[in-house]
């Protein structure tokens, strides 16, 4: 304060006022467009052994078992039976190998024998045979293994048998996403809801979780000492939640973390050009597998006439929302829905930009403006006006959508809601349209092919199930009957060909997913449920040589 | 309340006019804005162009995430922002007002009621509460407005009610009363004239708190993302990166015409209430 | 007796909207429980609700609300995975340090600067102390932040980029908190600073002030003798307000700070449904308003005895 009554008198008194002002302006601007300066934090980031990750999802509480965000993580510290690989396939990570009945009712888990617990105990079939049947009777999400398994027992070879209610053909799938939990802690935990630890939670994977400190929003893992598979190459892993995701960019670009991982997220594509100048980052480019699309409600009329979907898609300029949207990280997607990083990709038409089709298809197919206010009436003769029901990340796509019907002749109102009035809504079917994306996990939940989104006879927080047609029921439970290569293929394809003819969502965009890393570090390898944050990962990637 | 004959402070009328010129003529300047703001904004706020284009002679601030000429957004922009604050002021100066002008001419029980009212409204939990009704109605900037201005009226309400406690005891409302006006007539015709000058000031300042309010919910994404305002600006330029970039046309422009319209506003209000200071001899 | 009646009365309003409010809003704490890409059986639904009583009547979850509230029992958390008092009581603590040191600040320099202002002439120094603080009042506290933080933390580089602290040491801290508790502090010093300027300069003009004049005080001495404890009336309503307010009203620096404090909880709360813990910080947030607001009545007495007469 007294500076400033110095300045004042320094200065004058009448034109002090808009000199303050302009000097405030005239400080503020170069540094608003100066580069960061190397200051606070840095000095603690030397040491090149400890990766730091950072993240933005909103880790809730200290449970690994039932906080999403943490059981991410955990994996790392807790690993699934399963895991997928680099190229999308599943294969076994605790269990080392399985042996599956013909008829899918009797799997056969033969479990890795040196495998410790952080505390030193043995990692043993009972553990696993004791985390089956805790996540079935206990966690809210697993209510699909209540009805299918039916008993878990441990064979004279010390393999784990579970022996099912009805055929199963993709429980492998489905295990590559629970954590194991050791016995010997967890037997005494009843109310799992009720359950946090903040201190060291015992796991057997190569880093155990050390600490989950959310006031200071880090959850710290170190090595497990008892480990006996290949060493890993840093010393400690650090996950540091960050509740605003520009605060994480300027974060990376500073050093103080040393990658960007969200679970089914790109890291920003706004933020890219600014971490792209930053000459200590390399970046991994990798088309998802999941996808944001436009979704249906095809219960109600226009949107169940196939003829008004067909016109829809053509109203859609892809390339400006690739542009806009993605930045040019996207791709122009295919009728079929699904993304070529998908098993048994079958290439379907491209969707394709070009109004005066949609307008002719319009026009055809009876909707047209007969009142000539400039809005197409609909086959009950009222005006068409469509609810976008969105969420706020979406605002900017809604906006565009809204503009292209428009030019079509179709009047939209977008509704923009928080997640759980969109989760809400969507279940009671009160929508037109929604904007909507899938993930990697949801792309293969179900009988995978993304049928888990659509198929109307389950449901979810974040799928439509707007599907009720016997032909699409049908080709799910085929997707579901089977393991044999040949015909899953066949059946994959007829999925890809009933999107393609039916168009029960239309894609926006395939997206590219960049994660930025810390060029001090190398060996990065991803897979395509989990990106970066996976075992392999964490053993291969070293400190970079200088 | 007496009024003495006070000693006026010296030479200070002339700047505090001078002061309160200032912000006439900014609060016209915004005014016209809004008001003109198709003749004024050199382009349609809604048409595209190339996206992130620092400012240059055709785009003075630039474009937006979606190629939106950022100073037609502005103009365009001031049009909501100036509707919800002045909306919600409106609404919260109209409740605020009724509720103090019969608290305080009825007195007893009707003023006992009415301030208990006030006082749980005054104590409710203020922005929880927005928070969860622009996200359980549709956020569009009227019901942002509706919500503010339906709780933002304590403070009017308690003004006006002690006001009005004084005046209506004061010898020409007493006549009246002697005379046999109704009430409606007294409190309307008597009373009323009366409380307008601190009521204006406190509507001034109940603009200035909406438009903050309308901001600070659109920064956490609850506000109309369909309609282009100040608030709804900034926080598109913060989640599509206008912070991390240091596309300091985008973001700094709307928070500053956010900060110069209170800023005359404000002001107004502050030189009402003293020229009616003035007017009571308190300098 | 009256009064307290009235403060009884609106805290049974207002623990009641509580209530209510959540759930009147779409959705349910089940709703958003898992994330996005999980299945939750309709069977795993019906028995997480009826954990919760949320299968009953609303008017009997309401009684069974009254009941928890006497008792002070908050239940516990489905998102959270603790008991609410807990929870809160691990926020409320960072909370409220970083709004106590804001609130005392804030008030302090606001009302001193402004007092002294209001006494003194009118001349540059006041001028300009004025319309510093008239711009901050006017800019919105969320804009503040962001700019600072951009500033000081990423420019600059001088201060940590989020969270309450990293080491735990007290300069650690100290750093962490300066940022925040600086904005806070500014935007309430601001408001006070004009209301106790406002309210110096309508004390100036009355009499009694002449008649101590005329006692032959000193200048400064009427100004905190008399002319401050006056004036510093509907300052008190205020802050009473603030301690009540301030623990929501930090949300918005918590979220550009990255601070996990109360704001944030109440907006993850908020977001997720989670009713229990929606009702428990409202129900703090309602006790701590109405109990400051009693305590501010009490001062007021002491303060004014005018007041005390009145009422």
């Amino acid at each position: 304060m007294r500076f400033l009554n110095q300045a004042s008198q320094i200065l004058g008194k009448k034109p002090f006022k808009k000199i303050f002002i302009l000097i405030c302006l005239l400080i503020l601007i170069p540094i608003l467009r100066s580069g960061p300066r190397v200051g606070y934090g840095i000095a603690k980031n030397q040491n090149n052994r400890i990766l730091r990750i950072g993240t933005s999802g909103r880790v809730r509480s200290a449970n690994i078992f039932l906080d999403s965000y943490i059981s991410v993580f955990a994996q790392l510290s807790n690993p699934s039976l399963m895991k997928m690989t680099p190229d999308g396939r599943i294969v076994g990570q605790i269990a080392k190998d399985i042996h599956i009945s013909s008829d899918y009712m009797r799997w056969e888990f033969h479990i890795q024998e040196d495998l410790y617990w952080s505390d030193g105990e043995l990692v043993t079939p009972e553990d696993v045979k004791f985390t089956i049947e805790y996540i079935r009777d206990r966690s809210p999400v697993a209510g699909w293994m209540k009805d299918t398994i039916d008993t878990v027992s441990i064979s004279d070879e010390k393999a784990v048998i579970l022996q099912l209610k009805r055929p199963y053909t993709r429980l492998d799938v489905e295990m590559a996403t629970h954590r194991l939990l050791p016995k010997h802690i967890w037997q005494s935990i009843d109310t799992p809801m009720q359950y946090t630890n903040p201190g060291e939670n015992v796991g057997c994977g190569p880093f155990f979780i050390q600490k989950i400190d959310l006031n200071r929003g880090v959850i710290l893992f170190a090595q497990n000492p008892f480990w006996k598979g290949p060493k890993p190459k840093i010393d400690a892993i650090e996950v540091h939640i960050y509740q605003n995701i520009d605060v994480l960019s300027l974060a990376l670009d500073k050093g103080e973390i040393d990658v960007f991982y969200n679970y089914a997220s790109s890291y920003p594509y706004q933020n890219l050009k600014k971490i792209r100048a930053n000459s200590r980052f390399d970046f991994i480019e990798k088309l998802s597998t999941g996808l944001i699309f436009l979704g249906l409600n095809l219960g109600k009329a226009p949107m169940s006439d196939l003829r008004f979907r067909e016109a829809l898609s053509f109203a859609i300029d892809y390339g400006e929302i690739i542009k806009l949207d993605s930045l040019g990280y996207g791709k122009i997607p295919n009728r079929g829905f699904l993304p070529p990083t998908i098993e048994h990709y079958k290439d379907t038409t491209p969707l394709e930009y070009n109004p005066e089709k949609a307008k002719q298809i319009l026009d055809d197919s009876g909707y047209g403006d007969h009142n000539g206010d400039g809005i197409r009436e609909g086959h009950d003769g009222k005006n068409l006006a469509l609810t976008l029901l969105v969420r706020p990340v979406h605002a900017r796509l809604a906006e565009l959508i809204q503009d292209y019907l428009r030019s079509v002749g179709v009047k939209t109102t977008t509704k923009s809601v928080d997640t759980s009035t969109w989760i809400n809504l969507k279940d009671r079917y009160r929508y037109d349209l929604t904007i909507a994306r899938t993930t990697p996990w949801g792309m293969i939940m179900h009988a995978g092919w993304a049928t888990g989104y659509f198929d109307s006879r389950r449901t979810g927080e974040g799928v439509l199930h707007n599907i009720d047609d016997p032909k699409f029921f049908k080709l799910c439970d085929d997707l579901l009957s089977t393991r044999n290569k040949e015909k899953l293929r066949d059946f994959a394809f007829q999925v890809q060909d009933y999107y393609n003819g039916q168009l029960p969502a239309i894609p926006l965009y395939w997206n590219v997913f960049v994660t930025p890393f810390h060029t001090k570090f190398q060996g990065w390898l991803t897979n395509p449920l989990y990106g970066i944050f996976n075992i392999d990962n964490f053993l291969n990637i070293e400190p970079a040589q200088k | 309340m007496k009024k003495p004959a006070l000693p006026r402070q010296n030479g200070s009328a002339q700047k505090k006019s001078l002061s309160s010129l200032l912000a006439v003529v900014l609060f016209l300047v915004f005014f016209i804005l809004a008001l003109c703001a198709n003749i004024i904004a050199p382009h349609d706020p809604w048409e595209r162009f190339d996206p992130y284009l620092p400012p240059s002679v055709e785009h003075w601030l630039g474009t937006n995430d979606l190629g939106h000429d950022i100073l037609s957004e502005l103009i365009y922009g001031s049009r909501v922002s100036l509707l919800v604050g002045l909306g919600a002021a409106v609404l919260a100066t109209a409740i605020g007002l009724c509720v103090g002008l019969f608290a305080g001419y009825y007195k007893g029980v009707t003023d006992e009621i009415l301030m208990g009212i006030t006082d749980v409204f005054l104590m409710i939990p203020r922005i929880p509460l927005i928070i969860l009704l622009a996200a359980f109605l549709k956020p569009s900037f009227w019901i942002i407005a509706l919500v503010i201005g339906f709780l933002w009226w304590t403070s009017t309400a308690r003004v006006v009610r002690s006001k009005s406690l004084q005046v209506s005891e004061m010898n020409f409302v007493l006549s009246s009363k002697c005379l046999g006006f109704s009430d409606k007539h007294i409190i309307f015709t008597d009373i009323f004239p009366n409380i307008i000058q601190i009521v204006i000031p406190k509507f001034m300042l109940t603009v200035a708190a909406a438009m903050i309010t309308e901001a600070s919910l659109s920064f956490l994404g609850l506000g109309d993302p369909s309609m282009k305002s100040w608030g709804m600006m900034i926080n598109f330029a913060f989640t599509k990166g206008g912070l991390i970039n240091a596309l300091w046309w985008w973001f700094i422009p709307p928070g500053l015409c956010i900060m110069f319209f209170v800023y005359s506003v404000v002001l107004l209000g502050y030189s009402l209430e003293e020229k009616e200071q003035a007017v009571l001899g308190i300098s | 007796m009256k009064k307290i009646a009235r403060y009884l009365l609106a805290l049974f309003i207002i623990i009641s909207i509580n209530f209510f409010i959540p759930r009147l809003m779409p959705g349910d704490p089940i709703t958003n429980l898992m994330g996005e890409d999980y299945i939750v059986s309709q069977e795993s639904i019906d028995a997480l609700k009826a954990e919760l009583g949320l299968d009953k009547p609303l008017l009997v979850q309401y009684v069974t609300y009254w009941g928890d509230v006497i008792r002070l029992d908050l239940g516990h958390s489905f998102h959270f995975h603790t008991e609410v008092s807990q929870i809160i009581a691990s926020k409320l603590f960072w909370t409220t340090a970083l709004v106590g040191l804001s609130i005392l600040f804030g008030t302090l320099f606001g009302a001193i600067l402004g007092a002294l202002s209001g006494w003194g002439k009118n001349d540059p120094k006041n001028k300009t102390l004025t319309t510093f603080f008239l711009w901050i009042y006017c800019t919105p506290p969320f804009f503040l932040s962001l700019v600072v933080l951009y500033v000081f933390a990423f420019k600059i580089g001088i201060f940590p980029l989020r969270g309450f602290y990293e080491t735990g040491t007290f300069t650690d801290i100290a750093k962490h908190f300066f940022l925040p508790v600086l904005v806070l502090s500014l935007s309430l010093a601001s408001r006070n600073y004009m209301i106790m300027r406002g309210s110096i300069i309508q004390e100036k003009g009355k009499l009694y002030i002449l008649y101590a004049r005329a006692k032959g005080l000193l200048n400064r001495g009427i100004l905190f003798r008399h002319a401050f404890k006056n004036a510093s009336l509907p300052l008190i309503t205020l802050v009473a307000l603030d301690i009540g307010f301030i623990i929501s009203g930090a949300l918005f620096v918590e979220i550009v700070f990255s601070m996990n404090g109360m704001g944030t909880l109440i907006f993850d709360a908020l977001l997720a449904r989670d009713y229990p813990v929606l009702q428990g910080i409202f129900l703090i947030i309602t006790i701590m308003v109405v109990v400051a607001n009693f305590l501010a009545d009490i001062v007021y007495g002491i303060i004014d005895p005018r007041v005390r007469e009145q009422r």
